[in-house]
């Protein structure tokens, strides 16, 4: 079993109108046993920027650990919060700086930037960029979600329409993965603020 | 004894099977994965190998599947021979037969169960090295590691068909939600000298339980 795999993960965004949308499941386990069904793997950077992480779980913890200090930093140097899109390119950077030696994750980042328009990225384990309009997944469920993405999404979604749809994607993709699921948690990022929503899903 | 190659299909599984006066409850989730996608998740893991004796599967799904055709062949003939049903102490030892002979080749993990005349009910265990275990309760496959205790605790002789229908059910049930190869619905069989009787429990009607 490949390192990736050991804690188990899905992790999905997608854009809509005016808004943005990242969901994740809530397992931990380690190989096939579950040890925790209450574990966070999307996190605030700013109020209208969200960082999903999925992968090895103790890497999850010290990427967001170090993301935050980052971003405390900037925030004294610059006297302004960081944009999404510059966030990502920290993300970036911090994830090349250990390229011989890599975090195992796959980060998916998703915020509003200050004119209000939807930002999603997603990037491999050493830092590479992968932009995106429509959606990006993340995870051991990753290929399950890019099928339900690829036929659920659309353009143009208001955020309850966005909410339907992502929760969709992610709670089908996970049913059919054995190493993610227990749970999970939508967050959907407006320029009025964050709704977050846990959503009732198999527990198997 | 042979790993899963890459791809093969895996009953990651939990599989139960449990006497009382009469007949036998068996017992088994619905998951089938290959790797960590779940290829099958309304699978049926109890085989008929004969009119009153079932088999529950657990391991490689193409090497429980190939033994348990092989075995209801010899059962079908026996019974053709003989002019009546083989008892189940004859179908769990050609289940042992194989899996012992071919122990290096094999990645199967088999509860045997039913109702005779000559016997009444009776559980075999036959776990992976071939080796043959009567006993009056069986638990096997991957999630049964996480319910050994639970079921040591609840466990007692004399319990009534309905009450090891529930034992099972809650059993099945709890390996479902902590190991990652169960999953999908419970499927029940109870076996006795009438016949036998499957039972479909949904996962949105399992029994409840704390999930964190």
């Amino acid at each position: 079993m490949s390192i990736m795999q050991y804690n188990g993960s899905a992790i999905v965004a997608m854009a809509g109108k005016g808004c943005v949308a990242i969901a994740a499941d809530k397992r931990l386990g380690q190989r096939a046993l579950t040890v925790d069904t209450e574990f966070q793997k999307v996190f605030p950077i700013t109020d209208r920027t969200y960082i999903g992480l999925p992968g090895l779980a103790t890497d999850v913890k010290t990427l967001y650990d170090r993301f935050r200090m980052r971003v405390n930093l900037y925030k004294h140097n610059e006297e302004r919060t960081i944009e999404p899109k510059t966030f990502s390119h920290l993300v970036s950077h911090m994830l090349y700086e250990r390229r011989f030696g890599p975090y195992f994750v796959e980060p998916v980042v998703a915020g509003l930037d200050k004119n209000d328009e939807p930002y999603i990225c997603g990037m491999d384990l050493i830092g590479c960029i992968n932009f995106a309009k429509d959606f990006i997944v993340g995870g051991t469920a990753s290929d399950n979600l890019y099928g339900m993405c690829e036929s659920l999404w659309e353009p143009e979604l208001g955020p309850e329409d966005l909410f339907e749809t992502i929760s969709q994607a992610l709670l089908n993709a996970v049913d059919r993965d054995a190493l993610s699921g227990w749970g999970a948690v939508v967050h959907i990022i407006t320029p009025e603020g964050v709704i977050t929503r846990d959503l009732k899903g198999r527990m198997d | 004894m042979a790993a899963l190659r890459a791809g093969e299909a895996n009953l990651g599984t939990t599989i139960m099977a449990v006497e009382f006066d009469g007949g036998v409850v068996v017992g088994a989730d619905s998951r089938t994965t290959t790797g960590s996608y779940i290829a099958n998740r309304v699978t049926d893991k109890l085989t008929k190998v004969h009119e009153h004796i079932y088999c529950c599967r657990s391991g490689s799904a193409a090497d429980t599947q190939a033994v348990a055709d092989v075995v209801k062949y010899h059962l079908d003939m026996y019974s053709a021979q003989h002019g009546e049903a083989p008892t189940v102490k004859v179908a769990a030892s050609l289940f042992q037969e194989i899996c012992y002979q071919n122990k290096n080749n094999l990645s199967a993990g088999i509860i045997v169960a039913g109702w005779d005349a000559r016997d009444g009910a009776s559980v075999y265990n036959i776990p992976l090295g071939g080796s043959l275990h009567r006993e009056t309760f069986a638990i096997g496959g991957s999630g049964s590691t996480y319910i050994y205790g639970y079921c040591d605790k609840v466990f007692r002789t004399g319990m009534s068909r309905d009450e090891c229908v529930e034992f099972v059910k809650n059993s099945v049930s709890l390996a479902m939600t902590r190991d990652g190869s169960s999953g999908g619905v419970i499927r029940l069989a109870v076996i006795t000298k009438a016949g036998v009787e499957r039972i479909f429990v949904p996962g949105n009607m399992l029994p409840s339980q704390y999930l964190g």
